[in-house]
């Protein structure tokens, strides 16, 4: 059983999660050009490494952050959302 | 008989808030607040769940204190659960075949709330015991509790029979 840790929650099976995405910086699409807002839009980095994700845990309805290493298969660390700082 | 008895409890009153200025409110109202995430106080009739960091459920008679308007950064959460308790010898194995969490490895003295999945349903639960018999009170999305209760029920008969053919199997 693959486990992942929930920073509220505390360890569990993955089946208690669901992914929410990786986290991108949105550009202005106000002031952004149309081949940037269109890479945000329409493109997705599949690249093997380290990536920071949205997780949900779906019982409690706790979404943080986990970094992946999606070339090993392995949760490095998984933390709350402390703002975009 | 079944060795797992079951308790529908969704009739008793409960109100739920949530909200960074939520543990304050409570605190005015006189509902004492549990100081970690995911743990209960009992009050009077009744219990008081902290769930995760800033979400609380009141059950019980001191439910009816919530009904007072919520200030600034208070937000009622209507709470339409199905409760459950459920009480038996065997409840450790039903747990075990429904869900991932261990209760046995829990300190029952810290009085811990898990949220978990239970048979595929979010479930919000306390385990403990009533005079050494296990027991564990749940509390489901309501239009989720018709469908755990006849799982979990299943899968309890399933233990009695099982404990039963290997209780005559033993005696024959």
């Amino acid at each position: 059983m693959k486990i992942m840790t929930c920073p509220v929650n505390g360890p569990r099976a993955i089946s208690e999660f669901a992914y929410g995405g990786e986290i991108r910086p949105m550009p202005d699409p106000a002031t952004c050009s149309d081949d940037a807002w269109a890479d945000y839009v329409f493109n997705r980095n599949g690249s093997p490494g380290v990536k920071r994700e949205w997780w949900c845990h779906t019982p409690s309805n706790t979404w943080f952050v986990a970094e992946r290493d999606t070339a090993r298969d392995v949760i490095v660390r998984t933390y709350l959302y402390a703002g975009d700082n | 008989m079944s060795e797992i008895v079951f308790e529908n409890v969704s009739r008793t009153p409960r109100a739920g808030v949530k909200g960074p200025g939520a543990a304050a409110w409570l605190t005015s109202l006189g509902v004492p607040v549990p100081d970690l995430p995911n743990s209960w106080l009992p009050l009077p009739g009744g219990l008081v769940a902290r769930l995760g960091l800033t979400e609380f459920l009141v059950e019980g008679p001191e439910a009816a204190k919530l009904a007072a308007p919520p200030v600034h950064g208070v937000y009622p959460v209507l709470r339409q659960d199905t409760a459950l308790v459920l009480k038996g010898a065997r409840l450790n194995d039903l747990l075990l075949e429904t869900c991932s969490v261990d209760f046995r490895a829990l300190d029952r003295a810290a009085r811990p709330v898990v949220l978990t999945s239970m048979a595929g349903v979010g479930v919000t639960a306390i385990p403990g015991d009533d005079a050494g018999v296990p027991c564990i009170r749940l509390w489901c999305d309501g239009t989720y509790g018709e469908w755990l209760l006849e799982t979990l029920a299943g899968v309890a008969a399933d233990l009695t029979q099982s404990s039963q053919s290997h209780h005559q199997g033993a005696t024959s």
